[in-house]
């Protein structure tokens, strides 16, 4: 039955509209509907196909559609295919009021948003983008890290971005929500973050360069700080205390990356300036 | 640094920024890519790539969301990469000179994002009107061309002049102030890894981070190598705790009877 319902819609039509959604959706970001006019775009191919003879009903769809609407790309691209397929049905007489289609974007898009700007911006790429860093970095230097990293961010949301779009249509609303509910998403984010901690851990120690250059006159012997005392305690136990003090700083104190950047530059000039730090 | 390379800079910047298909946000803007991009303009893509990819270790998890833009990586990838190859500069002076300019740019999507506005009121007459073939123009085209506008010509300008004086600059800086330029460079990645662990640094997995640093610290592993041992433990350590609480009874018992359960028969298994 379901099959026999959703036929008007051409796949080849729904693949663009998929398209048009990766495609096109940051090029006119604004304030006032951030990717209101993305959801435009992403009806274009569709809506031709819902209404055939009908462009009053057309204008319909694209001006409630038009609405504002922000959420993470790939992670809200179903949003976009339940929307569809719920306008197709309502298209065949089906009797979903405009508000309920509107209500069950709007109320998805949050969820989906901070989920997915999370495991996307705060989990994969920073891995993909130090393993790939420290690729470029190994021995004189190599082109292979960039182009790795490239290669496989577009594959991975072009992928995902298509994949979540035909989810959402042919789940609709209900299957997205469980999906939500069931914490499959949040077991992969604790497994995701463990790794991340542990390639974090590494990077702290490839990556933060900074030395104590004090050297202390001893009456006779010089007392190289860094030589004597850190590295036979403990190396790299300054760029570790470095890195936890600004987390600390953002984390629990709230403050923005301007602020730490300010800070960075006023402890390197003088540190750099008296040779405390090298 | 001739006018033309300067202008493929700053095209590369505008293709960066305004989220044009297949290269978009997630790709070009990082300064790994960019860099790259900007090294074969100017000739040495291996440079290229490797200044970009310190330059990104400030930048590993900048979150845009909600239409906020902390820090213009794609300039900052771009220019830094760009005055270190012109100027002979090393890594981590570049990345020293490339943060300020990253704050600088995000003048850019704050244009962007306001002005961006007036396509949408133009798409709305569309729609209303029913020339819906006109709206790819309007919402597509012409905000990325002005979005060209903002973007090429600071860009172009910045880089062509820039380049031109970083030489001049750096002999002027020569001792105290290029060692400053250099502990900048070596702190500014623990930035990176800092708003990285806002988003990891949680609950158990807090554990893993000392645990990395220890392997780092003692062993000679890349950090690929490290990767797929912190892959592995992640597994390791997923598949023990589900099996804890696969058998909650069990711990409960265990653990003084709180959570008893009367129906308990350790043959049901």
């Amino acid at each position: 039955m379901e099959a026999e319902k959703k036929k008007l819609i051409p796949k080849s039509a729904l693949i663009k509209a998929a398209l048009n959604w990766e495609n096109w959706v940051q090029t006119c970001y604004n304030y006032e509907r951030m990717m209101g006019q993305s959801v435009v775009m992403t009806f274009l191919p569709v809506v031709k196909h819902l209404y055939p003879d009908n462009k009053e009903k057309q204008i319909d769809v694209l001006t409630r559609e038009s609405e504002f609407f922000n959420v993470h790309t790939e992670f809200g691209s179903c949003i976009l295919g339940m929307a569809i397929s719920l306008e197709e049905d309502k298209a065949q007489g089906a009797d979903i009021p405009n508000e309920f289609i509107t209500n069950l974007k709007t109320s998805l898009m949050g969820p989906l948003a901070g989920v997915g700007d999370t495991i996307y911006q705060g989990v994969l790429i920073p891995i993909l983008l130090a393993l790939c860093i420290d690729i470029t970095r190994a021995g004189n230097g190599n082109i292979w890290g960039a182009i790795l990293y490239a290669v496989l961010m577009i594959a991975i949301s072009y992928g995902l971005s298509i994949g979540n779009f035909m989810f959402g249509y042919n789940a609709g609303g209900d299957a997205i929500m469980d999906f939500l509910e069931k914490g499959i998403l949040n077991k992969l984010l604790s497994a995701a973050s463990i790794m991340g901690c542990m390639v974090m851990g590494g990077l702290i120690v490839n990556y933060v360069g900074i030395k104590c250059g004090l050297v202390i006159n001893a009456s006779g012997t010089m007392f190289n700080l860094q030589e004597s005392l850190f590295d036979a305690v403990l190396p790299n136990i300054l760029p570790l205390g470095a890195t936890l003090g600004i987390y600390g700083l953002m984390s629990y104190k709230k403050w923005t990356s301007i602020r730490i950047i300010l800070l960075i530059v006023i402890v390197s000039v003088i540190g750099g300036f008296f040779g405390i730090l090298a | 640094m001739s006018i033309v390379q300067a202008l493929l800079c700053g095209i590369v910047y505008w293709i960066a920024e305004a989220d044009i298909p297949f290269v978009s946000l997630w790709v070009l803007q990082r300064p790994l890519v960019c860099g790259l991009i900007t090294g074969i303009i100017l000739g040495d893509p291996v440079q290229g790539a490797v200044i970009g990819a310190s330059i990104n270790l400030v930048y590993l998890g900048f979150i845009s969301a909600g239409g906020s833009m902390p820090a213009d990586m794609a300039l900052a990838g771009i220019l830094g990469t760009a005055y270190a190859i012109t100027g002979g500069l090393d890594a981590q002076t570049a990345l020293a000179i490339a943060v300020p300019l990253g704050l600088l740019g995000t003048i850019v999507w704050y244009l962007r994002m306001t002005f961006d506005s007036i396509f949408v009121h133009m798409m709305d007459r569309q729609i209303a009107a029913g020339e819906f073939s006109k709206i790819p123009w309007t919402v597509c085209v012409l905000p990325e061309l002005m979005a060209g506008v903002f973007c090429v010509i600071p860009a172009t300008l910045a880089a062509y002049f820039g380049a031109s004086y970083i030489q001049p600059f750096i002999e002027m800086c020569q001792g105290t102030p290029m060692q400053i330029f250099s502990v900048i460079g070596g702190l500014m990645p623990a930035l990176g890894i800092a708003i990285t662990l806002q988003y990891i640094f949680k609950g158990e997995a807090r554990l893993f981070l000392f645990l990395g640093f220890m392997v780092a610290t003692c062993t000679h592993m890349t950090l690929i190598e490290q990767g797929i041992v912190g892959l592995l433990v992640a597994l390791l350590y997923t598949q023990i705790t589900d099996k804890i609480k696969a058998a909650p009874a069990v711990s409960a018992a265990g653990a003084g009877g709180a959570g008893y359960d009367p129906d308990y028969d350790p043959d049901e298994d």
